[in-house]
């Protein structure tokens, strides 16, 4: 059963990387590829906190948040300010060299990873309770962003995405709602990384890698971008797919590749035949 | 009269193109001045020079006595610069009320961190946004699409949005880019009616326009300008009978 709970905390926490993303790449219009970074920076730095202050698991985790958030205020200030288009370059290499950084400093336990992260919940029903946690993050997180959506701030964001330079014309100041966009996405990232931390009790940098970047692009994507709905489903599917094909017992050997091979031909499906993903975004296609 | 905007020795080049050289003008509360000349004489970019879509190489800008011209676009908006656009540029996926509530000068909806944590004072304010727009809508004769896309009314329709939308941003300096392009019939009544008004209220208005009987109609003084240059100044009748003005515009 406990093999259920761990899958419901992965959802959860996916639900709010996918729905972070779905804010800066589907609503906002910004390419960049580096929302695991900002998720590794939540999770290093609740962790961290943990191992070395004894700061408990909840400010921790919005400590982590709130770096996230001035980590992509220091990657996308300049990025943008030159161009919109440098954002993608620099979140790049921001998400590149970060965890290179991660990988080679001592504190955060190096390639081997930080572990004796303490359990911020002990008790038979430690996996219910973080279950039960991760999942309403998830969810907070996707109300959150589409109230923000379809408020006023959601109005300015759809026209900044319509024509940038009209929306200028008229008082906006676009390169700040770019850069709170981003840092609004990666802060609750950071969060999810959270919650990541004091469930698994051990950070290894190649969680956050770029392959990460690839899997919830492809929820995104798959579910419908711009859509609140859109990441749940991507969510599901995704996380649901590869539990699927276990039930096919074919050896590990093969097991790997084929999940790959399955990530790409759906991503690649759904960029050729349905680009607006699952559930369509209720705005005419340009 | 009080003087709303004034140039000073504007210039700009683009490569070995001079659209604008040695720009002197100024515009006074109430008035509404035609800009008029051939196509490719630097009327649109001038346009573009005031409102800060493109920086100037030389010159001084003034809006209101403060100088302007060393600020990006959206502070220049912020100050008070509204325009119009020769192709309207209106956010096409959204509707004609969500074109009006995101172009007031200042925008509450534009803080984050005011939308959060001020929901009522956010909504209220609004309220009151949704109100003038209303009003403003009603008399451009739009309140019948306040809910339709922007994209799928007809070409006049839009045109009166692009003022509206200006409108509603509320500048006291007006710069309508072609406004009549395109454009007959009541929606022409009603885009001069409203203009003039807009000028009774005090703003100043600045119209780039090839229609001469709209400029004739309507404009208190009109400028001549042709290869970025300020060729004539003086009211319509004047510059039409300019044998300047018909050497260069009908090419006689």
């Amino acid at each position: 059963m406990d093999y259920i709970y761990s899958i419901l905390v992965l959802a959860g926490i996916y639900l709010a990387l996918s729905a972070s993303f779905d804010l800066i790449i589907g609503y906002g219009g910004l390419i960049s590829i580096a929302h695991p970074i900002f998720y590794a920076i939540g999770a290093y730095t609740a962790g961290l906190l943990a191992v070395s202050w004894h700061v408990p698991a909840l400010p921790a985790t919005l400590c982590g948040g709130v770096l996230a958030m001035i980590a992509s205020v220091a990657m996308s200030l300049p990025a943008i300010r030159v161009a919109g288009d440098y954002l993608l370059i620099a979140s790049i290499g921001f998400q590149l060299g970060l965890l290179q950084v991660i990988k080679n400093v001592q504190f955060t336990g190096g390639d081997a990873g930080l572990s004796n992260i303490p359990s911020a919940i002990d008790g038979p029903f430690r996996s219910h309770v973080f279950a039960a946690i991760s999942l309403v993050l998830g969810l907070a997180v996707v109300l959150l962003i589409r109230w923000i959506v379809r408020g006023p701030y959601g109005a300015i964001i759809t026209a900044m995405r319509d024509d940038e330079l009209a929306l200028l014309a008229l008082g906006r100041n676009v390169t700040r709602i770019k850069v709170v966009i981003l840092a609004l996405g990666s802060g609750l990232a950071g969060c999810a990384g959270g919650v990541y931390t004091f469930y698994y009790q051990y950070l290894n940098p190649s969680q956050f890698d770029v392959l990460q970047s690839a899997t919830i692009l492809t929820m995104v994507v798959v579910g419908g971008m711009g859509t609140s709905l859109g990441p749940m489903i991507g969510t599901v599917l995704l996380l649901g797919l590869p539990q699927a094909i276990t039930f096919l017992h074919l050896p590990p050997s093969i097991m790997a590749p084929f999940q790959g091979i399955l990530f790409c031909l759906l991503v690649l499906l759904f960029i050729q035949l349905r680009p607006q993903g699952i559930i369509a975004a209720r705005r005419p296609q340009t | 009269m009080t003087e709303v905007i004034r140039l000073e020795s504007v210039h700009k080049r683009f490569g070995g193109v001079v659209v604008a050289d040695d720009i002197n003008l100024s515009l006074a509360k109430g008035e509404i001045l035609g800009l008029i000349g051939p196509n490719g004489a630097g009327k649109t970019s001038l346009f573009n020079l005031i409102s800060g879509v493109v920086p100037l190489d030389a010159g001084r800008i003034f809006l209101g006595g403060r100088r302007i011209d060393r600020m990006p676009l959206y502070r220049r908006a912020r100050a008070g610069v509204s325009r119009t656009w020769q192709h309207m540029r209106l956010f096409h996926t959204m509707t004609t009320m969500d074109n009006m509530l995101v172009a007031p000068r200042v925008c509450h909806g534009e803080s984050l961190t005011r939308v959060l944590f001020s929901p009522g004072a956010t909504s209220r304010e609004q309220k009151d946004l949704r109100e003038r727009a209303r009003r403003l809508l009603r008399r451009l004769e739009l309140d019948d699409v306040t809910d339709k896309l922007v994209s799928e009314l007809p070409f006049g329709q839009q045109k009166l949005i692009g003022l509206a939308r200006a409108l509603m941003h509320g500048g006291d300096c007006l710069l309508l880019d072609e406004p009549m392009a395109g454009v007959e019939g009541r929606v022409y009544e009603t885009m001069q009616s409203v203009v003039r008004e807009e000028a009774t209220a005090g703003r100043a208005v600045c119209v780039v326009e090839h229609n001469i009987s709209f400029i004739k109609d309507l404009c208190n003084r009109a400028v001549f300008m042709a290869n970025g240059r300020i060729v004539q100044t003086g009211t319509v009748d004047e510059l039409l009978g300019s044998s300047v003005l018909a050497e260069l515009y009908f090419g006689a």
